[in-house]
Order: structure tokens, then sequence, then C-alpha cells
């Protein structure tokens, strides 16, 4: 009975491991830990994803990461980062207006990168 | 980069037609358009196709080596861009031209050394910065940027997006390359 229960886990697994009984269920239980680490390492992972896009996305109009969530804590803007990368993904308008809203509310350092020229929003559109 | 959201793909089904016996057949991604603000999204086989993607093009006279190396990475990656996935292609193509004028500072063109091991033993043979430029230039801003790009399977595919040319013509004409827009402000040798 169990035996079925961890081929059945084994599905797709390389070699031995997915018909021999002693190398499969070693395969699986730790196939089931990574899992489990997993499950937290994901919410990880998707917070960095978010974060790398939002820092792209603002670098487009000269903000970086940094300075952009500075300027929505000022303004006290509770947008979280999932939300922030799927705006500057899919309307790009709005998220040229919140980073002028961060823009206005934390300058940031002066010796930064000079915001590109008014092409630049050609570029996103 | 601005994303064309598939509306031309979604069809939203209108339930007000659907007899109430069979509305259960119709998912939630039917009726109002796939969730886009609490999915987290993934790019589709037809948001990378290759013969979309734009085309760089970059001289690379007089320009430092890692510097330059570093914008191109950045591009062939994909970073710039804010749909950057790392698990799939979503960068540029990149062409480098005048590869064989690229500049280093200090005394790294008669320093910096280029290793490689032929496998065998004793068979590791070395070369300078300057030894190389004259036998084989493109090599040169190939290593570095493929230093610079992931290593790996996907690594190597966008390694194949960076052209580097030895003199000042390419043979992609058709791809009608634009500039590459570089941030870096030292990037240029001065003399």
């Amino acid at each position: 009975m169990n035996k079925d229960k961890i081929f059945k886990l084994a599905k797709g697994f390389r070699g031995r491991a997915k018909n021999c009984i002693r190398i499969a269920r070693e395969r699986v239980e730790k196939a089931l830990q990574y899992s489990y680490r997993d499950r937290r390492n994901k919410k990880r992972d998707m917070r960095s994803l978010w974060i790398q896009r939002i820092n792209a996305g603002t670098r487009l109009h000269g903000v970086n990461y940094g300075n952009f969530m500075h300027g929505l804590m000022k303004e006290n803007i509770q947008l979280n980062r999932k939300v922030l990368s799927e705006i500057s993904m899919h309307e790009p308008h709005s998220f040229k207006a919140l980073v002028d809203i961060s823009r206005t509310a934390f300058p940031g350092n002066k010796s930064s990168v000079v915001p590109p020229r008014k092409e630049g929003l050609s570029i996103v559109l | 980069m601005a994303l064309l959201c598939g509306s031309t793909s979604v069809r939203s089904q209108d339930l007000s037609v659907v007899p109430l016996d069979e509305r259960w057949m119709f998912e939630e991604s039917e009726v109002n358009g796939p969730d886009i603000w609490n999915k987290t999204w993934y790019p589709k086989a037809a948001d990378h196709v290759n013969t979309d993607k734009p085309w760089y093009i970059v001289d690379a006279t007089d320009k430092i080596l890692g510097r330059l190396a570093s914008t191109i990475a950045i591009h062939i990656r994909g970073k710039n861009l804010a749909t950057y996935t790392p698990s799939v292609d979503m960068g540029a193509f990149v062409i480098v031209v005048n590869a064989d004028k690229v500049a280093v500072s200090g005394k790294k063109r008669t320093q910096k050394l280029y290793r490689r091991h032929s496998g065998r033993p004793g068979g590791m043979k070395v070369e300078t910065f300057a030894q190389l430029q004259q036998r084989i230039p493109e090599r040169i801003i190939e290593h570095a940027v493929r230093g610079m790009l992931p290593k790996g399977r996907l690594g190597r595919k966008l390694f194949n997006h960076l052209k580097v040319y030895k003199g000042s013509d390419h043979p992609h004409e058709a791809q009608k390359p634009t500039e590459l827009p570089i941030r870096d402000k030292r990037i240029q040798m001065t003399r």
C-alpha cells in the first residue's frame, strides 16, 4: 500500500528512482523535504522577482528602486511590491505617475543617474 | 516595455445567455478574463519570440571593456525591462562593432592575462590582452560578456544573442539595429 503511494509520488523521476522501491523511497522523501522547504522559499523568490521588476521599471524613468520605495513610504502609499510590479508591466502611465509622486516626495541623491530624455516614454509604449 | 495585454485572445463568456443549470461549467477566468492582479505575470511563448526582439548596435572604439560588457550583458539578459523573468529569455540582441579597438585602463593591455587549459597535464596556455587582441580580437569582448551572463542552459543560449565583429561592418542591416542606450558616464576612455 505504501509502495503504491510512493510510486505515485515518484512519477517523472529519472532512471530507477521511478521504478525501484528502494531508490524511489529515498528520492520521494527528498522530494517531499524539498517541497516543504520550497513552499517557504517561493514566497522569498517571488518578492525578489517583484523587486527586480520594479527596479527595472523605475530605472526606465531615471529613479532606482531604493529611492522609489523611500518616496512611496514617505507619501504613505501602501501598495505592495506584487501590485507595483504588475502596474509597472500592465499600466505604464499609472506607474509613471507613481514614480513622479515618489520623486517629488524624495528627490534622491543628486549624483545619481540623469533621468532619460522624453523619448524614454515612447520606448515604454 | 508595455505589454499588449492579450486582449485579442481573451474571450469573456457572457453568463447571461447561459442557462442557469449550466453556469457551473464556466471558470472564473473565462468569465472575467485572467486575473492579472493577484497572479504574478509569467511570459507566454508569444511574449518572447526571437523575431520581435529589438536589436542594438554599439561601437566598441575606446570604450572601457568591463563597463561595456556590463551594459551589454544587462540588455541581453533583459534586466532593463519591467517584464524581466529569470527563467525566460526576454532580452535583446546586441551587435558589437570595432571590437579590436576596445580599451582598458592602466597597464592591463600588457599585464591582463587570458588563460585556457586544454585538459591535458601541463596544457595551460596563457596570453596577454595585447596578444589576444592581435590574434582574435572578438574573443576579448565575448570572454568579458560571457563571464557576466548566467552560467547554465539559458546563459549559453543568451550568449548566442551577442554578435561581435572586428571591423565596422556587420551583416545584420536587415534587423535595423538601434543605438544601445548607455547610462554609464565613465565608459568612454578619455586620453
